[in-house]
């Protein structure tokens, strides 16, 4: 199982050994991130599961996506490596993943 | 499925649902496709590529023309980019900046009405909030008023979901369904198209009048946002606001808590109390549920809302009992399958969640408020959905 590091806005540190095939957020939620809301239950509609992933595992997680984009945009958040958790699936090649997870989700 | 959990030690099965004999009364009336109530299986299937639209007389629908149907009817690429185009309208940040300031304007005029009438009836009130928040949303916002823009939403939805048999009634049916969707464009629709090509502003119609939708494209799509926020509001406030005026402890947690806590508890109702019960869906490839049941292409399921809410096995046990702390101890997100899943999970979600917190909150400060007679339930079989009507509240003058 792949090992994920969520790193919380007031430096909070937490592991988890995520099940590949979910989402990082179906795995967040799972394990009790609390900072992970994801009001939409993973559909990418409400923008409430946002990421900063770490500069060095963006190459393997990937940009945002274009169904990722309007949600991001409507929430101003403009912190480097935002993606939503719903829309970065965990597959083998996310073992040792850094996130950070934002103060607020709204 | 019936309320009786049997089996359950600590509580003797209790069944909190108000709403559930109607809904076991209509079970029948998807006889014929295969009903779907397992939690993770209803997701899967909801969530699969394989899946397309159906119910809702998607029938009668002319797929060929994506430009003038509604996006509900709609799946794929084209359906995510109709979605996502105004997908931040919908969006909690959005909801909280922009649409609290809609919704709290909105019941300071109903309470203010309750008050000075003494009583009022609560779907009345309930209808008015959700046309209010719906009409800004989509820019219904030049009309000559929200109560006359609600009177002919109602009959251009009246006429819509009405479905009867026989080539006269259809007749008259087509009729009147234009006759109600002219008077709508013509008093709602035409004035906001007006002003916004002069001054385009952040909603619905503005997004449409500059994307140049086509007239039948504009009315599809302005009703399926509205009127769909509009129908499901309605009932779930009133749901709501029977259950915190029959459940004194609940009601008392409702006005102490935090906003999470009241959103946990209302989501906790909606889990018992889904406003839709039926989702339909078409298989257009070959599709094996997780269990090995195979679907055939062509054959229509229906996912059944209110069992898949009631699966024990992501509810824990006593899944007929209203416990706001299920959902945060189960770590599942708060509705379970309420607003749907997937691509085409309810829009509005969020917004009605806002509106129904914004909207008790306020009714249940209010001096002397008071449930004078409960709501009788009916099912409209054509949104497979409850329909409470009869809730008379009142309260102290002010």
């Amino acid at each position: 199982m792949p090992r994920i590091q969520f790193i919380a806005a007031d430096g909070s540190e937490e592991f988890i050994d995520a099940v590949v095939g979910l989402s990082l957020m179906e795995n967040a939620v799972s394990n009790g991130i609390e900072a992970i809301r994801a009001v939409c239950g993973g559909n990418a509609y409400c923008g409430t599961c946002r990421v900063y992933v770490d500069p060095a595992w963006r190459a393997v997680t990937g940009e945002v996506t274009e169904m990722e984009l309007p949600l991001i945009e409507a929430t101003d958040d403009t912190t480097p490596g935002v993606r939503l958790a719903c829309q970065i699936p965990v597959t083998p090649a996310l073992d040792g993943l850094i996130v950070r997870t934002p103060l607020s989700q709204e | 499925m019936d309320g009786n959990s049997a089996g359950c030690p600590v509580h003797q099965g209790r069944d909190d649902r108000k709403s559930a004999k109607v809904a076991e009364a209509s079970a029948d009336m998807h006889t014929g496709t295969r009903v779907i109530g397992n939690f993770v299986a209803a997701r899967d299937l909801l969530r699969s590529p394989k899946m397309r639209q159906a119910g809702a007389s998607i029938e009668h629908v002319d797929l060929s023309k994506p430009d003038e149907i509604s996006f509900f009817f709609l799946d794929g690429e084209i359906h995510r980019k109709r979605r996502a185009a105004v997908a931040g309208l919908f969006a909690p940040k959005t909801i909280v900046t922009r649409h609290h300031v809609v919704m709290n304007r909105a019941i300071d005029e109903i309470t203010a009405d309750l008050q000075k009438r003494g009583s009022a009836p609560l779907d009345e009130m309930s209808w008015q909030m959700a046309v209010d928040v719906a009409a800004d949303i989509v820019g219904l916002t030049d009309s000559d008023s929200n109560r006359n823009l609600a009177i002919r939403v109602r009959k251009v939805l009246d006429a819509s979901i009405r479905q009867r048999k026989g080539f006269f009634s259809k007749l008259v049916l087509n009729a009147r369904m234009l006759i109600a969707v002219g008077r709508f464009y013509k008093h709602d629709m035409l004035p906001a198209i007006a002003a916004r090509k002069i001054q385009p502003k952040d909603d619905v119609l503005s997004h449409l009048v500059k994307e140049n939708y086509s007239k039948r494209g504009m009315i599809m799509e302005c009703l399926s946002y509205g009127g769909a926020g509009m129908l499901t509001t309605r009932e779930f406030i009133v749901m709501c606001a029977w259950h915190l005026f029959d459940n004194q402890p609940l009601r008392e947690r409702f006005l102490s808590g935090e906003e999470s806590d009241q959103f946990a508890i209302l989501e906790e109702i909606l889990r018992l109390e889904p406003v839709a019960a039926f989702l339909q869906r078409r298989v257009a490839e070959p599709f094996e549920e997780a269990n090995g049941t195979a679907l055939k292409e062509g054959e229509v399921v229906s996912i059944s809302i209110r069992d898949a809410n009631v699966d024990e096995a992501i509810t824990g046990p006593c899944p007929f009992e209203l416990d706001p702390d299920r959902g945060k101890r189960m770590k599942v997100i708060g509705p379970f399958m309420s607003f749907g899943d997937g691509p085409h999970r309810c829009p509005g979600a969020q917004v009605a969640m806002h509106e129904t917190r914004i909207f008790l909150d306020r009714l249940f400060r209010l001096p002397g408020v008071r449930l004078v007679s409960a709501p009788a339930v009916s099912w409209n079989p054509n949104i497979h959905g409850y329909e409470l009507r009869g809730a008379v509240v009142a309260c102290d003058p002010a």
